[in-house]
């Protein structure tokens, strides 16, 4: 099982890959969309070079919960409803939704991914694969 | 097809920047195979779009003195939109970094204002000449050529100075 | 002229890998502009070729169901130019390939030598009003057989992937007719 080091080193490695970013760019507290400038069409890049790395299997609905953001039952006014932000900790168990939560606008939330969120994911991911 | 990517040169600051557009237009058949039904700009001509102009940027910049100008590296090209028949792609290209060969440069188009391409680049330039002496007369004509055409596409901003009128043809 | 930057498969596995054929001829057209005493093939064309190579392969795996379009090139390197008289040789190899899209790794190849290489990832296009109207199977299947897919094809489990029934009868849409 690798390390957490390595698991941090093959996610920025897919990062600078996938985003074009320098090496240094990528640390913990970046996030995807706001510091390192990632795009929607990026984020298939960076699922596929995260499974081929890791040999797991990222269903985009961890990573990136649409479903829930774009549900009449989780989202009123453009925020998340109380509910939804539950249905979100279910989901991202590895994510710090403490910032989102205290202003749960919908479009903010693609922003608050960071590197540290994906490393714990993949590290979740990885423990139940052995 | 005309393999000519760029229709006019609005903007040109040598070794910095430069902006171009190109129409798209129904007349331009391949568009007839892409896609049957639903014609929009390969995302390929696109980029080779964004390439010409650079090429015009490095050619410009230093007054034509290569005749090759190709792409040798194009990183992240992500598209966001397709383009249309009837719209104009406006593509602006800029110098991150120029070497003796090779010219880096940041690359983006966009349709209306919204961006439909976007691509970091790696020009490189070179003569004929360099590893053929004899083909110096090859290069010659390319850079005539490059220059002619160059003519019809970029005219460049009047003179400032108020007390004559614009020397335009 | 045809939007077809590939003349012939040579070799079709069906969800790993296909290889095509790309000559190159002063015959056409664009040459003559790229550049005007120096006929040189376009990388850009060559990145076309191997998205087609690419595109076929991944959109085979479905029978077309699932249309996918280029979204994004993360890496093309182009090592020399490729000239009239040269006959690329286009691989493309499926990496992965799920419900979202596909990440394909193309090379471009003179004799032995490495022309180019390309990372592609397609994307499914999701509006399915664009799609339908985007993408008949029946194009991709024409243009499969126009390239000989059929002569060389083989499915995972080694047999050879057969022509659909009726495809002699197929009408291509319109821009496929051969015969204009």
């Amino acid at each position: 099982m690798p390390t957490k080091e390595e698991v941090y080193e093959k996610i920025r490695t897919a990062l600078v890959d996938a985003l074009g970013v320098d090496e240094d760019e990528v640390t913990p507290d970046a996030t995807l969309i706001g510091d390192l400038g990632a795009e929607s069409i990026d984020f298939l890049d960076i699922v596929f070079r995260l499974e081929k790395a890791f040999d797991i299997k990222v269903p985009r609905a961890e990573l990136f919960p649409e479903d829930i953001l774009t549900s009449p039952q989780y989202v009123k006014d453009g925020k998340v409803t109380p509910e939804g932000v539950a249905k979100l900790r279910e989901r991202m168990p590895f994510a710090d939704l403490s910032k989102f939560e205290k202003n749960p606008v919908v479009k903010d939330f693609a922003n608050q991914l960071t590197v540290r969120d994906m490393c714990r994911y993949v590290e979740s991911k990885v423990a139940l694969t052995g | 097809m005309r393999f000519t990517l760029v229709d006019r040169i609005l903007e040109l600051e040598p070794g910095s920047k430069l902006v171009a557009i190109k129409n798209l237009s129904m007349a331009e058949e391949y568009l007839g195979d892409h896609f049957p039904g639903f014609p929009v700009m390969p995302g390929v001509l696109m980029l080779e779009a964004m390439t010409q102009a650079g090429a015009w940027l490095v050619r410009a910049s230093e007054d034509f003195a290569h005749s090759t100008v190709v792409l040798k590296e194009a990183r992240n090209v992500k598209y966001a939109n397709f383009v249309e028949p009837g719209q104009t792609l406006k593509v602006t290209v800029s110098v991150v970094d120029q070497g003796p060969r090779l010219t880096q440069l940041k690359a983006q188009g966009t349709v209306d204002g919204s961006i439909a391409v976007a691509a970091r680049l790696i020009l490189e330039r070179s003569n004929l000449a360099e590893s053929d002496p004899s083909r110096a007369i090859a290069d010659d004509v390319v850079k005539m050529k490059m220059r002619e055409l160059f003519a019809l596409l970029y005219q460049p901003p009047a003179p400032a100075s108020g007390a004559e009128m614009a020397a335009t043809p | 002229m045809r939007w077809i930057w590939i003349d012939k498969f040579i070799e079709f596995d069906s969800g790993r890998r296909a290889r095509a054929i790309k000559n190159i001829s002063l015959a056409e057209e664009h040459l003559h502009d790229h550049f005007p005493g120096y006929p040189v093939m376009p990388n850009s064309l060559i990145a076309e070729g191997l998205a087609q190579t690419g595109g076929l392969l991944v959109g085979e795996v479905n029978q077309f169901q699932e249309k996918v379009i280029l979204a994004k090139i993360p890496k093309a390197v182009f090592h020399f130019p490729a000239l009239p008289g040269d006959q690329l040789i286009y691989t493309a190899t499926i990496e992965q390939l799920d419900a979202a899209g596909g990440r394909v790794a193309a090379t471009s190849h003179v004799g032995e030598r490495l022309q180019a290489e390309m990372e592609i990832v397609f994307a499914h296009l999701r509006d399915a009003d664009r799609t339908k109207r985007l993408f008949e199977p029946k194009n991709f299947v024409f243009t499969m057989k126009l390239l000989g897919v059929f002569d060389v094809g083989r499915s995972r489990d080694g047999t050879r992937i057969q022509e659909p029934p009726g495809l002699a009868s197929i009408k291509a849409a319109p821009g496929h007719d051969c015969s204009r």
